[in-house]
């Protein structure tokens, strides 16, 4: 190997790096908890009575997770405009797509966590003349919140990873500025090995942080 | 909405369709076939008992585990070449990329369902006098693989998901030829319609099929006696 590494262009421009941090940690904080809000939504649709409401949100479901996610970033950039007349700025087009993508997958951790609870809860609380609404935040959501924390920590984590594709359209993320600087300083190893690295760093400690909680609710579960 | 959608241009070119279909599913019946490699060389290390070889398996699962796909294959495509002095077209390097990020999850599949073994098991067949390969071959795998299979699946319906990463290095996968198709007819909406139902269609079918498969296998095990 006669190849000498030379990291000088990833230290002199490392703010370039920084603010593409800066974007990527902006679109994981707006799309996870838009995500997770919507997600509850979807899950408390699919318990509806109505199977009408039943159909439609087991569709959205299937349909964000059965389709590759790059697509559905394609589809709301390029296709979206066309169909609402909205042009959509590619980062809200990312916030759209990162969002809707997630929440399907979110629902399904709320679907799953709510019927982890036996009826009885319900019908406990709605004979205390509770209103559905209240339940909900005061019963059922307190008790199974913490069951679900390890599935949405992994959840965070895609999510983390697939914000690196709003740099195909753009958006100057993290892996936007590191194929940027490459494609100017001749030094992709150096660049992509950096912005792989910083992307480590900054998963990392979430995905630590996932499997000591399960460990954890798996000892008390016993 | 006073749109007049006009899917013509899509039906005209739909050879170019049809081979980003079979670029797409070439490229990920490859890409699992070279994973499971890779991901059973991984799980080996990482059960062999010896510090310094499970430990940098381990690192390597975790590096390719909490790395976003789209590195891998910029890696793979503009990095990879600089250090082996050898350069990739783009189908060669999406493989490598698809490969060796899901061998990273396979491996823990895999080491996973044997650990999920009891003990009890690999003592039960030494007991009965036979060699650890043979427990292995013939009590603990049969076990094992049934529940690996589940987890297998949804990691191989990922990595068919990321596939469509391959078209950023203009590898002629479905969305490549997408958007080549685009750039003739000037109907994103169409196109990128058509692909997304095309995608949905194929994994949502494929996912049937698996959920009926594990279904089987989970009868038939219990029949077995668990």
């Amino acid at each position: 190997m006669d190849f000498t590494w030379d990291f000088s262009a990833v230290l002199q421009h490392w703010p370039v790096l920084l603010k593409g941090v800066g974007v990527t940690a902006g679109l994981w904080a707006v799309a996870f908890p838009s995500a997770m809000a919507i997600g509850l939504l979807i899950a408390l649709g699919a318990r509806s009575k109505s199977r009408l409401v039943g159909a439609a949100t087991r569709g959205y479901m299937e349909l964000f997770r059965n389709i590759p996610i790059l697509i559905q970033l394609v589809w709301f950039f390029y296709a979206f405009p066309i169909l609402t007349g909205w042009q959509l700025t590619p980062y809200v087009a990312a916030l759209l797509a990162l969002s809707l993508n997630a929440s399907a997958y979110c629902s399904e951790i709320f679907r799953g966590g709510i019927a982890s609870l036996p009826a009885g809860q319900w019908e406990g609380a709605r004979a205390l003349g509770m209103r559905r609404v209240q339940v909900l935040r005061r019963v059922v959501l307190p008790q199974v919140l913490k069951r679900m924390l390890p599935a949405f920590t992994n959840r965070g984590i895609e999510l983390a990873k697939n914000t690196s594709i709003a740099s195909v359209i753009a958006v100057h993320e993290l892996m936007y500025q590191g194929r940027a600087l490459s494609a100017a300083y001749y030094r992709p190893l150096e660049i992509l090995t950096a912005v792989a690295v910083v992307y480590f760093v900054l998963i990392y400690p979430g995905a630590y942080a996932a499997s000591r909680l399960e460990k954890r609710l798996a000892l008390r579960s016993h | 909405m006073n749109y007049e959608w006009d899917f013509s241009g899509v039906w005209a070119h739909r050879d170019m369709l049809l081979a980003g279909f079979v670029g797409t599913m070439k490229i990920a019946a490859v890409a699992i076939a070279l994973g499971v490699v890779f991901g059973v060389v991984l799980a080996a290390l990482r059960l062999s008992g010896r510090a310094w070889l499970a430990r940098p398996a381990l690192w390597i699962i975790e590096f390719y585990r909490n790395t976003p796909p789209l590195v891998h294959f910029f890696w793979a495509f503009y990095a990879l070449p600089v250090l082996i002095g050898v350069s990739l077209d783009p189908y060669a390097a999406a493989v490598i990329a698809l490969s060796t990020q899901s061998g990273a999850f396979f491996a823990e599949v895999f080491r996973g369902g044997l650990v999920s073994i009891e003990r009890g098991q690999w003592e039960a067949a030494r007991a009965v006098g036979m060699r650890s390969h043979q427990a292995l071959r013939r009590v603990v795998l049969p076990q094992a693989l049934a529940r690996m299979l589940p987890p297998f699946i949804e990691r191989s319906f990922e990595l068919i998901k990321t596939t469509a990463l391959a078209s950023t290095l203009a590898y002629s996968d479905l969305l490549y030829q997408a958007m080549q198709l685009n750039s003739i007819t000037f109907r994103p909406l169409e196109v990128y319609t058509v692909v997304a139902a095309i995608f949905f269609l194929a994994l949502f079918s494929l996912s049937l099929v698996a959920r009926v498969a594990e279904h089987r296998l989970a009868i038939s095990t219990r029949a077995a006696g668990h």
